[in-house]
């Protein structure tokens, strides 16, 4: 019977739910999913990750070039990432050129890069002027469970911390790369911003919702915190959102930052190790 | 490598259900080689006015940017092309298409990381998506990759002997014949040993060509066994499932 | 909340005609300060098969950047266009119908985000749609020396620590959308809201002032 009610009436089955503090998946409205990090499972990558979040599930591999910087930057490297939405990952997206929320994703992950600072695109200049490295960090969402963003900032922050570069040597003089295979230089990560994403449903708002409560919720909010400090509130549109609800999900958000933080740096330990 | 010969088929994992958002998925891993398909509902053929009484597949077979050792791009290149169709060609045989008139069933293939055989992974896994799917089948499909250089024959090839049974070499220093040499990959239909497809890069004596038919049966067969288990562990996990809910 | 140390609290001035176009239902031509963008409105009208919503209209929104076709920075921005304008219309009364909203960039001197939702809350009152509320954007700045500067503009936020955006309703005065760039702390953020919620008040009065001066004038 249930099945038959959810798909008549998918918001009034939902509202009942929530009316007991419940929902469907069994957790209570302010908890998050279960959180897996695997890391260098892609030997063809110079870095690689693949994080869970519940059924969520996204990689992220990256690989180093080599190429001259712009000359208006001469002494930094590139590190280009872009977020795939294929439509293997969920029914919602068709194949072709990439979807409006790809491209979203892809462009909100690229300015949280870029306002966290946490990493220095100086790091990446060999020689000046002449060679630097350009990092691809492509991102790739295998199952499409709802949080997309969370999921992906964690596997790109992840990946990163395991990227492995070899030593280059460069004589400018007639243009000769030499690769160092023995020496392996990971990458500086200065700070490591995370994300918690919530959704309104009427005077409720749920954390780290599924693709179902998404697709019915009346807005999304993403709060990215980096070190205590906030990194970007994100909040495009929907039902209005009151202040006190908005800086309980905010602190809720710091308290939960604390233990991904936790989980990368183990994953990554573990592979050092 | 010469003369070696290597026709048991490798350790293989497969997995099904790994894709929640889809109908049908699947997963599967040979020596590094690990790739993933999903399935979903028949839907209406887009951009499509006539009735066609018969349903149609849609595949996509996609490498990841990383997978390989130079970076790919996001637009599909000629490679991934053939394979898409490739892949068509061999499952069509495999499914009742009649029983979905004017609709298509979506085939989508993400290879995470190539070390060679990732065609005849592909193939075997989309079988099992579309059996999870519930897609109407005549059969479980399987596929195998041979190699083939002289009288070397290397069953599921890793990349690298992908790419050294591709170069043409001579028979010896005085001749100018070119030796035996390239890859096949082969699908079957296995309870009635039906090659649902069969595709060659290179060029074979029409003695290897039958040896290497031989072999790569055997294997398809072989791989049955694996499919059918993970097919009948995903009912008995979701009956139990279900019976408990 | 005490705001303290600000440079600036001043708004850009804000100018806007409504009514520039005769085709569409809505239009608006609004400017802040040397940033300008032009909103029109066409709605409810006949929906393509494959958009249409059987239980309230589809909202579509268009955002035309001054030249070239949009690039991923442009979605962005029309995704938080669309979503404000879609919370906000009571797209139940027109079911298997479609709303359009075109905003086109003239000109972009900073806070072109804010210009177009203004822009487009005005041209929706302009084309008479069922609205459940208002709503008004104000943005702000913060530079180095902890300074916020109220509806910055591009030569500020170039240098700008942070920028932050937001969208309120006129009813509640609830937060509609919010989106930031750079990095900052709470009080910092608090600080902003509170700031931009105030900006807002008046951005709401001048709706009434304009929406007034219009019907005087068809009278």
């Amino acid at each position: 019977m249930a099945k038959q009610f959810k798909s008549l009436h998918p918001t009034k089955f939902y509202r009942d739910y929530l009316n007991h503090d419940i929902r469907p998946d069994g957790r209570l409205i302010s908890k998050f999913r279960p959180v897996i990090i695997n890391i260098g499972s892609i030997a063809t990558a110079d870095g690689s990750a693949l994080v869970r979040i519940g059924k969520t599930t996204v990689i992220c591999g990256i690989k180093a070039e080599l190429c001259p910087p712009k000359s208006e930057r001469p002494n930094e490297g590139f590190l280009i990432c872009n977020v795939d939405l294929p439509p293997l990952c969920s029914s919602k997206f068709r194949p072709g050129p990439p979807s409006d929320l790809a491209q979203i994703t892809t462009r909100f992950l690229a300015d949280l890069i870029l306002n966290s600072a946490c990493i220095d695109l100086k790091d990446l200049c060999i020689v000046k002027e002449k060679l630097v490295w350009c990092l691809y960090a492509d991102i790739i969402c295998l199952d499409h469970d709802g949080c997309i963003i969370d999921a992906c900032l964690l596997v790109l922050l992840t990946a990163l911390k395991t990227v492995r570069l070899p030593g280059v040597e460069y004589d400018a003089a007639i243009d000769k790369k030499t690769i160092n295979e023995d020496e392996q230089k990971s990458l500086s990560i200065y700070n490591t911003p995370v994300s918690t994403t919530y959704a309104m449903f009427e005077d409720k708002v749920i954390t780290d919702p599924t693709a179902e409560e998404e697709e019915i919720s009346s807005g999304l909010l993403t709060i990215v915190v980096k070190n205590k400090e906030l990194c970007s509130i994100h909040k495009p549109g929907g039902s209005p959102l009151s202040e006190e609800k908005l800086y309980d999900c905010i602190s809720e958000t710091i308290n939960h930052a604390d233990l991904l933080i936790t989980l990368i740096n183990t994953a990554v330990a573990e592979q050092n190790d | 490598m010469e003369g070696k010969q290597r026709s048991n088929v490798k350790f293989v994992f497969l997995k099904c259900g790994v894709v929640s958002q889809a109908k049908g998925s699947a997963y599967f891993e040979v020596d590094n080689t690990k790739l993933i398909v999903s399935v979903y509902d028949p839907r209406e053929i887009p951009k499509k006015t006539d009735y066609s009484s018969k349903g149609e597949l849609f595949c996509i077979f996609k490498y990841a940017p990383f997978s390989c050792p130079n970076r790919r791009a996001h637009q599909p290149d000629a490679d991934e092309k053939q394979h898409s169709a490739i892949v068509k060609r061999a499952l069509e045989s495999a499914v009742c298409r009649h029983e979905f008139p004017n609709f298509q069933v979506d085939v989508y293939i993400l290879v995470l990381e190539n070390d060679g055989s990732a065609l005849s992974g592909a193939i075997t896994a989309a079988g099992i998506a579309l059996a999870q799917a519930g897609i109407p089948m005549y059969d479980t499909i399987t596929a195998a990759t041979l190699a083939i250089q002289g009288t070397t024959k290397l069953l599921d090839p890793t990349l690298e002997e992908e790419t050294l049974c591709t170069v043409a070499t001579h028979k010896s220093d005085t001749e100018i014949d070119y030796d035996s040499h390239g890859i096949i990959v082969l699908a079957m239909l296995s309870t009635h040993e039906q090659i649902s497809e069969f595709y060659q890069l290179g060029n074979l004596d029409l003695e290897t060509l039958n040896e290497s038919v031989n072999i790569l049966m055997n294997a398809a067969k072989d791989i049955v066994p694996l499919v059918e288990k993970c097919l009948v562990d995903y009912v008995t996990k979701t009956l139990k499932s279900n019976a408990e809910s | 909340m005490e705001v303290e140390n600000n440079t600036n609290l001043l708004m850009r001035d804000v100018n806007c005609k409504l009514g520039i176009f005769t085709r569409p239902d809505g239009s608006v031509f609004i400017s802040q300060g040397e940033t300008a963008v032009v909103v029109g409105i066409y709605g409810p009208i006949e929906v393509k098969l494959h958009k249409m919503l059987i239980n309230k209209a589809s909202v579509e929104t268009h955002y035309c950047p001054k030249s070239g076709t949009p690039g991923i920075s442009d979605k962005l921005c029309e995704s938080i266009l669309h979503n404000v304008c879609e919370a906000a219309l009571v797209s139940t009364l027109y079911p298997r119908s479609s709303i359009l909203i075109i905003i086109q960039e003239m000109q972009n001197r900073g806070g072109i985000l804010s210009c177009a939702v203004n822009g487009c809350c005005l041209a929706l009152l302009n084309a008479g749609t069922d609205m459940k509320f208002l709503f008004a954007s104000s943005s702000c700045g913060l530079d180095d020396e902890g300074n916020f500067h109220l509806d910055p503009d591009n030569l500020f936020l170039e240098k700008a620590t942070a920028s932050f955006i937001f969208v309120f309703d006129s009813v509640g005065k609830g937060l509609i959308a919010s989106h930031t760039s750079g990095s900052f702390n709470l009080a910092q953020y608090q600080n902003a809201l509170e700031l931009c919620k105030k900006a807002s008040e008046g951005i709401f009065d001048f709706y009434k002032c304009m929406i007034k001066k219009d019907l005087q004038d068809k009278i």
